[in-house]
This record gives C-alpha cells, structure tokens and sequence, in this order.
C-alpha cells in the first residue's frame, strides 16, 4: 500500500506562482450562462473554489486552459492569452479530472505518464528520467509496469497527479479531487497536497480540505459571490447552501 | 478531426468490443439478442458516417493487431482467413451507409414514430443489406457454394438482424434526447 | 481459435520480418482462391500444417488452436458434398486448410508489437501524403484497448440495477444508459487529452533544459477546440 507521507519529507521550493486573470469573462451555452461577467485576478499559492454542482467550478477549472472558450472576455495566464496560446499554457499548467479514468490513456502507467511527456516535446531520455521521478515522488515507483484497471481509486488518482507532474507545471488546478474518495483517500490526498510545493487551485466540497487556503471564491450561478480569506469565504457558502 | 472525434471514433470502438463480452440479452420472447452488431449499427447512427465508419475500422484494425475483440474472444488473422471477412468488413461499410441514410431518413421535426421508423431504416439498410451483401459475396467465394446457397446460409440471421435494427433506432433516438451530439 | 500470439523463438519463419509474413499470406491466399486443382491443393495444405509445425509448436496443440477453424471447414465441405458436388467439396476443403494453417503459422511468429509496427509503416505513405496522423491512429487505437475492461465493468453495474428492478428483459434498458455513459466519457476523455498538451509537437523534441515556462514556444500554438 503506497504511503507518500512515509517518504522523506519535501522541504516545499516555493516556485514561482502563476497569475491567472479573467477579465469579464463570459461563456454562454444554450441560453445558459456556465460563468457570468467573472473577474478575477488569482496569484497566491492555495486558492479554492467552492459552489454548488452546477455553480461554475469545473467550467472556471477548464476554461483556465482553454477547454472552453469564453464567450466574452479574455483569460490570461502570466499574460498568455489561454484561447491563442494554449500549448504554452498546458505546459505550465495542469488539470487534474474528478475522474482519474478519464485521464488516464494508456494501459500501463509508465506508458500513461510518456504520453504527456511527448506531448510537451521531451525526449526520450528526459522522459524516462522525469516518469521515474514524478512516481517517485508521489511514492508510487513501484507502479510504474502496472496495468490501470487493477489499481485502485486512490492510486489511479495519483498516477493521473504523477502524469501532470511529470511535465514539472507551475500551477495545478484540481477538480473536485476527494469527491470520489474514502476516507483514508481523503486524508492521503491532503498530505500529497500539503507538500505540493506548486501553486494550486482547488474546486472542492470538501470544505475542510480548503480550511488553511490562502484565499476561496464561491461561485453561485456562474457568478462570483464572494472572494476572500477562507474561514469567512467558506461560512458565506453555508449559508447560502441552506 | 478534432480530439472530441478521436474520443468519440474510440470509446464507441470500445464499446462495439465491450458489446461482444456482455452475455447476449434474452428479449421477453426468450430469443437472446447478441449485441455487437447491435453496436455496430449505433456506431452509423449516434456518431454519423465518418465516425461510425472509423470506430468500425478501429475495431477491425485491433482484429488484425491479434487481439481478441470479437465475440466469443475471437481475433488475428485466422478470423480474416476463415468466412466471416465479409460480414466484418461489411460493417465499416455499412455503418457509413447507416449513418449516411439516417441523415436522409432522420428529419428534424417529423413525428417521433416516424423518426425511429428512419433510424431503423437506415439500421436495416447499412447493418442488414450492406453487411449481409459483403457477407455473402464473400462466403461465395470462400465456401464454393455461390451466392444463392449461401444467401440462404445468411439469410438465417436476417430475422435477428432486423430486430436489432429496430432496437437501434428505439436507442438512438431516446440517446438523442439524452445527449446532443451535433451531426457531422 | 485464440492463438498463442508470437511466442518469442527462433524458427525461420519467427526470423522473418512481419511485413514480408504478410505480404507473402496475401499473396499465397490469392494463389489458393486461383488454384482449382484438388491435388495441387491438398498439396498446399500439407505444407501449411508443415509450416505452422516448423513454428515449434506441438501438433496436438496446433489441432488444438485450428479446431474451431477445422470444424467449421468440415461443415461447409459437408454442405459442399450435399448441396454442390464431391469436386467443389474436393477442392474447397483443402484450400481452407491451406489458409487457415498458413495464417496461423504467421500468427504463431509474429507478435503484436510486430503487427503495430507494421501497421505503423503500412500507413507512413499515407501519412507522407498528408491523409493520416500516425500518431493519432495509434493514440485511437490505443484508447480503444484501454476502456473496454471500464464500459464492460459499467455495463455489469447497468444489468445488475436494471435485474433489481425487474428490467432485465429490455436491452434498451442496457444499452441506453451504456452508450450515453460512453458518450459522456469520450467527451471528458478529449478534454484530458488536450488539457495534457496532445497532439505532440511536430518539430524535433525540445532541447533538455530546465522546465522553463517563459521559453518561446517554437512550434507555435493551435487555437483550442471548444468543449462545452
């Protein structure tokens, strides 16, 4: 059973965080509007995202790397314009699915963590060295000749953070990541996350998990009601929950 | 093609396979409906021609990669060097047929009976006339037996088919209202 | 007949490259349908017995992986002798056997690793002409493979919730919710696809540096694709 907070400690390097900036942005489908009017300007190092199913939070995740064009408005990512240059964007800035299936491609998990690699143009070389260090570092080495369909919930979610990893991105942005977890999951996943020296945007219902973030925005309806420090950002979400 | 197809062309190859493992369904009647070619007609109606037609070829490309993808685990080229080439081969063709003639059949507006009543039209005419037409020319030719003997070898399999078809056109046009699927 | 798929070995024929094994079987299968010689046949069938034994499997155990192929061959010479006549069954049985062996004796030595790579070159003029993506044939290939334990697995879980509710009998009541799952999911899984920067570059790989996201992106970017 793979434990990562039984490996070395981290010593967390802080790097350099990203900004991302929505300027009015607007994405309109089927006379709905999935964000509405959304401005924000997000550069600490943990941010979390909390609202409704429906809100907004997936769409806001994924429109941060150009899965969803904005129907108004521009997004930039350390200035890059995410809709005209996507690529840059995905190299630096990773999406981990509620669903680790999803994103998994390949049936075996070192041949999973290559496709990213290739993806971002690495060799062959490089891509060996950084599979061998990304699942080393979620404490998932002994992983790599598997087959996907045998491993567990909690372990495909780490191959899947492992395949983002790999690619050494700046910020990581995390759908719903406990939603779908047990217990011990939840608790695994939070020390994977505490130790995460990348900046990190996190949509979540798991309320406690955002408690000591940096900073939370509820989204409701498309539309951000509230942005602020965590402890009052998440008792604003209560409430109107009722 | 855009990755969304990619996506589309493969998980429906992969569901055409899966198809081939789930234990064929006994109807109310106690006939048991297998369920691959089943997927295979989907193929030509829920994603189109194009679509369809790749997922069929995908799923024939993995038959000649040795894989045993067909019902019953079968795969390799002992499938393409015995009687049933026709008919798999057949349904890449057919579902481009079936997808093609569900847009001619498949009119927006018309009444839901009608709709199906064209969804399995185009069913029959790409999962039935076209599979069974490249079935039988082949079997032909392979068994000695040329095409009238072995049109009545196939047409065995014409009464299962044809509920199948209607099947297919009940499922996609209740998928439709389920998921749109924009047609291409 | 599930074959045991290219056991490693040494035979001549494990020696031969894929390409070349294929080549060759399409050319004999023409040769056989051309052929209407029963004894010319019959000699053909000989020898690809011989040749799926020089592979090194044991003959009880090729009888083994041809009798499902066997059995169907014997029908269709019974039905040849009822329904046609004795030549047409004279010739037909041996030609089929001849195939069938020789087929099986490719599949014996050659692996799917082989077989891919074939494929892979089969479609390089192609791709040179600019009609197909090597890469995305592959990744669609691949992405078929992966998913079918998955779609199989929900379409247990879909059976069993519909057999509680006394739906067992309705393959609609598999079948749509299966597909629309899969339809969900290939959605989802496109967006994976992007999100992690497909599809590869097409220049040669970027040099080896530090991971620097303030380098120029050389290969220029594409426009996203909208995903609702």
């Amino acid at each position: 059973m793979t434990d990562p907070s039984s490996a070395p400690p981290i010593i967390p390097v802080p790097l350099p965080r990203q900004v991302v900036a929505f300027a009015d942005v607007s994405v309109v489908r089927d006379g709905r509007a999935a964000l509405d009017h959304v401005t924000l300007r997000l550069e600490e190092g943990r941010i979390g995202l909390v609202g409704l199913n429906g809100a907004g939070k997936s769409t806001l995740l994924k429109s941060m790397v150009g899965l969803v064009t904005p129907t108004a408005g521009t997004i930039a990512v350390d200035g890059r314009d995410v809709t005209r240059e996507a690529r840059a964007v995905r190299a630096t800035t990773g999406l981990l699915f509620q669903n680790p299936d999803n994103q998994i491609v390949f049936p075996i998990v070192a041949e999973d963590l290559a496709f990213g690699l290739k993806n971002h143009g690495f060799s062959k070389a490089e891509t060996a060295a950084r599979i061998a260090a990304a699942l080393d570092r979620l404490g998932i080495a002994a992983l790599a000749d598997r087959r996907i369909h045998e491993l567990s919930g909690g372990e495909k979610q780490l191959v899947a953070l492992a395949g983002l990893l790999a690619v050494e991105p700046r910020t990581l942005l995390f759908d719903e990541p406990t939603s779908q977890l047990d217990l011990r999951n939840r608790n695994r996943f939070r020390d994977v996350l505490a130790a995460l020296p990348e900046q990190a945007i996190v949509a979540a219902h798991d309320l406690e998990l955002l408690a000591d973030f940096d900073r939370v925005v509820v989204i409701e309806a498309g539309r951000v009601v509230f942005d602020g420090a965590a402890g009052a950002a998440i008792a604003v979400h209560r409430e109107r929950a009722r | 093609m855009t990755t969304r197809d990619l996506g589309y062309v493969a998980l429906f190859a992969a569901l055409i396979v899966a198809l081939g493992i789930v234990p064929a369904i006994p109807l109310a009647a106690g006939v048991p409906i297998t369920l691959q070619s089943l997927g295979v007609m989907l193929a030509g109606l829920i994603l189109g021609p194009k679509r369809g037609a790749l997922a069929a070829l995908v799923v024939i490309a993995l038959v000649a990669l040795g894989l045993p993808v067909l019902a019953g685990g079968r795969g390799g080229l002992g499938v393409f060097a015995g009687p049933t080439t026709g008919y798999l081969v057949g349904w890449a063709v057919g579902a481009f047929v079936t997808g093609f003639a569900a847009m001619v059949f498949d009119v927006e507006g018309a009444s839901s009976a009608k709709r199906i009543a064209g969804l399995a039209g185009a069913a029959i005419l790409g999962g039935l006339v076209v599979v069974h037409g490249l079935g039988i020319l082949w079997l032909a030719l392979y068994s000695g037996l040329g095409f009238a003997k072995a049109g009545m070898v196939s047409i065995a399999f014409v009464p299962g088919d044809l509920i199948k078809a209607v099947i297919a056109g009940l499922v996609t046009f209740q998928v439709r209202r389920a998921y749109a699927l924009e047609r291409k | 007949m599930i074959a045991a798929l290219g056991a490693a070995g040494t035979t001549p024929l494990h020696r031969l490259p894929a390409g070349a094994k294929l080549l060759g079987l399409a050319l004999l299968a023409t040769a056989l349908f051309l052929i209407d010689r029963a004894d010319v046949l019959a000699v053909a069938a000989g020898l690809g017995l011989l040749a799926a034994r020089s592979t090194g499997r044991p003959f009880a155990a090729l009888m083994r992986d041809l009798f499902g192929a066997l059995m169907v061959i014997a029908a269709i010479g019974i039905v040849d002798l009822l329904m046609v006549d004795a030549a047409t069954a004279a010739v037909i049985v041996p030609r089929l056997m001849a195939l069938a062996a020789f087929a099986h004796a490719v599949t014996l030595t050659t692996t799917t690793a082989e077989f891919t790579e074939t494929l892979e070159r089969g479609l390089a003029p192609f791709e040179r002409l600019g009609l197909v993506d090597a890469g995305r044939v592959a990744l669609t290939l691949t992405l078929a493979l992966r998913f079918v334990p998955l779609i199989v697995e929900e379409a247990h879980e879909i059976r069993e919730a519909q057999a509680a509710r006394g739906l067992s009998g309705s393959p609609l009541a598999l079948v749509v919710p299966l597909v629309v799952r899969v339809l969900v999911r290939a959605e989802e899984v496109a967006q994976a696809i992007d999100a992690r920067g497909f599809p590869p570059p097409r220049s040669a790989p970027r040099p080896t540096s530090l991971p620097s996201s303030r380098q120029p992106d050389p290969t220029g970017d594409r426009p996203s694709h909208d995903h609702p």
